[in-house]
């Protein structure tokens, strides 16, 4: 008897506990040559905004020591376009399919949000609140309580799908953050989104990202990640689905067992095309090794008392 | 932009992996059947695939190709730009690399045109020397005439020349000390030239670093030749999902948007990419798909 996978979200019952990060695999297709997207938890797309971006000049990336530094600038198709030209695509399969949205302004944020409601294909929305509020001078909408809740009223105002909001780790306190959001009425978090970073190009003196800055990812932010599920597990009540350096199938399962109830695996797909699916299947491994009969017995069961 | 159901993602054996110059390696994979024959200008993403750092694979042009019943064997030619290239200098016979293609789009080959012109710029001889060989197998014996343009800073920087020499009726050799063929930049070579070539039966193929790119559009700019150029750009996952390679292009409008140097590229029409706007800095200057 295969152990169960299903995990439910905000009202949404996915298959299994992977999904993919945002911003990390397109619209789904690119990675379709190898990766069977049915045998996903969930297809999270890249952020879209009411219009098109370009997004930031180049250059926008740079490796660092076990990950990367971004700053792409939120360049998407817009929602429009999204609708008709990429969601066509996901609906063949039967994966849950999560828009990513954001917006400069609470009224972007509820306008796209809107547009996607309704329309067949997108099963949840998960609000990205890391980008800037250039209403409050630049300020990310995450870095604020009052302003992620906010943004989080005007999303589930705007839609009856579930809401997740997705946090910065960008703030003195993530956990106060989290319990606004939650307040605010969020149907579960995702955290975290990028570390902000630097590099430099010694040769040349120059910064290697043209924005100077940008968010770091990969193995290297897991132990902050997985440090701050913890902290908001206890926070909050609703779900928190993990983000942040998952490679393999036991970074997963840290997640899972300090208390996240699904996971986002982002960078590992630029090294590893198949991360996703192999993480899913090495889940599945570990609960037949144990003799565990579902996925949901793991969740949140840290033992933190030391032995005496 | 057709999805390509022909990317395959699998473990390639080294089986040579040879410094041919200094900081200069050849290195020969052989990999499953699977893997689809790719076009010149195609390229891979590569890693060793026991290993975790460098983290991420690098992108470098497809040097050469050919299929055999059981397996496939691609050769690649690197120079030494940074951690990525150093690691996989370092492989040897028998160990594995990931191994992710053939990705981008290739040149477009009119082979209605006559003369075709070939202009490597350093390691930009790596995509170039496939697209000779590729050339010269298609053209009917006497049929048509390939002419190759290859620069480097030195004589001992000249490499990869033997695939273009062979598919070549003339091959124009530069370097920038005088220590072999002709002193200074090969796009001085191919102006003086430029006067013999008709723009209406001739295409250009271009590979090198941006500046001598730069200097091509300046040469064209004027006449009505058609020249295609592949460019490199830093990359992440090599199949357009990250936004991470991104070049600008103008629009006619005058508006600027980006473009995949790993989809819509690494191949583009030279005015495409020239129209860029001066105060952007750009992430790679050494020719081919190479960081």
């Amino acid at each position: 008897m295969m152990p169960g996978m299903c995990v439910e979200i905000g009202g949404l019952r996915l298959k299994n506990p992977v999904m993919t990060a945002s911003g990390t695999f397109g619209y789904g297709e690119e990675y379709s040559p190898f990766v069977d997207l049915n045998l996903l938890g969930a297809v999270v797309v890249k952020g879209l905004s009411l219009h098109p971006r370009p997004g930031n000049p180049p250059p926008r990336i740079i490796e660092t020591a076990g990950g990367m530094l971004n700053s792409i600038g939120l360049e998407n198709i817009g929602v429009e376009a999204f609708v008709v030209e990429k969601l066509p695509f996901l609906r063949r399969f039967e994966t849950a399919v999560i828009a990513n949205i954001f917006g400069e302004t609470e009224e972007e944020y509820r306008a796209v949000a809107e547009r996607l409601t309704g329309v067949g294909g997108v099963h949840a929305l998960e609000v990205n609140i890391s980008c800037p509020n250039v209403k409050k001078g630049g300020l990310a909408f995450g870095a604020e309580p009052a302003a992620a809740a906010a943004v989080t009223r005007i999303v589930k105002e705007a839609t009856d799908l579930p809401v997740i909001v997705k946090l910065t780790p960008n703030v003195t306190d993530i956990t106060t953050v989290a319990a606004r959001v939650e307040e605010a009425g969020a149907d579960a978090l995702s955290l975290i989104n990028t570390l902000a970073g630097m590099s430099v190009d010694i040769e040349r003196r120059t910064p290697h990202l043209a924005c100077v800055t940008g968010g770091l990812s990969g193995p290297a932010v897991k132990p902050v990640a997985l440090r701050m599920v913890w902290q908001v597990t206890k926070a909050v009540k609703i779900p928190v689905i993990g983000v942040g350096g998952i490679t393999e199938a036991r970074d997963a399962l840290e997640f899972l067992i300090t208390g996240a109830r699904a996971v986002q695996v982002g960078t590992a797909n630029f090294f590893n095309p198949r991360a996703t699916v192999e993480i899913a299947a090495g889940i599945e491994e570990y609960l037949v090794q144990y003799g565990i009969a579902d996925v949901n017995e793991i969740i949140g069961t840290l033992r933190e008392e030391a032995e005496k | 932009m057709t999805m390509n159901a022909d990317i395959t993602l699998l473990t390639a054996t080294v089986t040579a992996n040879s410094e041919i110059a200094p900081g200069f390696f050849r290195m020969t994979l052989a990999a499953a059947p699977e893997f689809a024959s790719p076009a010149p200008g195609q390229f891979v993403m590569v890693r060793d695939a026991d290993a975790r750092d460098p983290l991420l694979a690098r992108p470098l042009s497809i040097h050469g190709f050919s299929r055999k019943r059981a397996e496939v064997v691609v050769t690649l030619l690197y120079r030494i730009v940074g951690r990525g290239t150093s690691k996989l200098a370092r492989m040897r016979m028998g160990d594995a690399l990931q191994l992710l293609g053939p990705l981008g789009r290739p040149f477009a080959i009119d082979t209605e045109r006559k003369t075709h012109v070939l202009v490597a710029g350093g390691i930009g001889v790596a995509p170039l020397a496939f697209l000779a060989r590729h050339l010269r197998q298609r053209m009917q014996p006497g049929e048509g005439t390939i002419v190759s343009y290859c620069g480097a800073s030195r004589a001992d920087a000249l490499v990869g020349l033997e695939h273009l020499e062979e598919a070549s009726s003339r091959t124009a050799i530069c370097t920038d000390d005088g220590s072999r063929g002709t002193r200074g930049p090969v796009t001085d070579r191919l102006a003086a030239d430029l006067d013999g070539y008709d723009p209406q039966d001739t295409a250009l193929y271009a590979c090198g670093p941006f500046p001598m790119v730069e200097r091509l559009g300046e040469i064209l700019y004027t006449r009505s030749f058609s020249c295609q150029v592949a460019l490199e750009e830093r990359m992440a996952c090599g199949v357009g999902a990250c936004l991470g390679c991104t070049v600008a292009v103008t629009e006619d409008g005058g508006g600027r948007r980006y473009v995949r140097v790993c989809r819509e590229g690494p191949v583009f029409d030279l005015p495409t990419v020239l129209r860029r706007r001066k105060d952007e800095r750009r992430g790679g200057e050494t020719g081919g798909a190479i960081r």
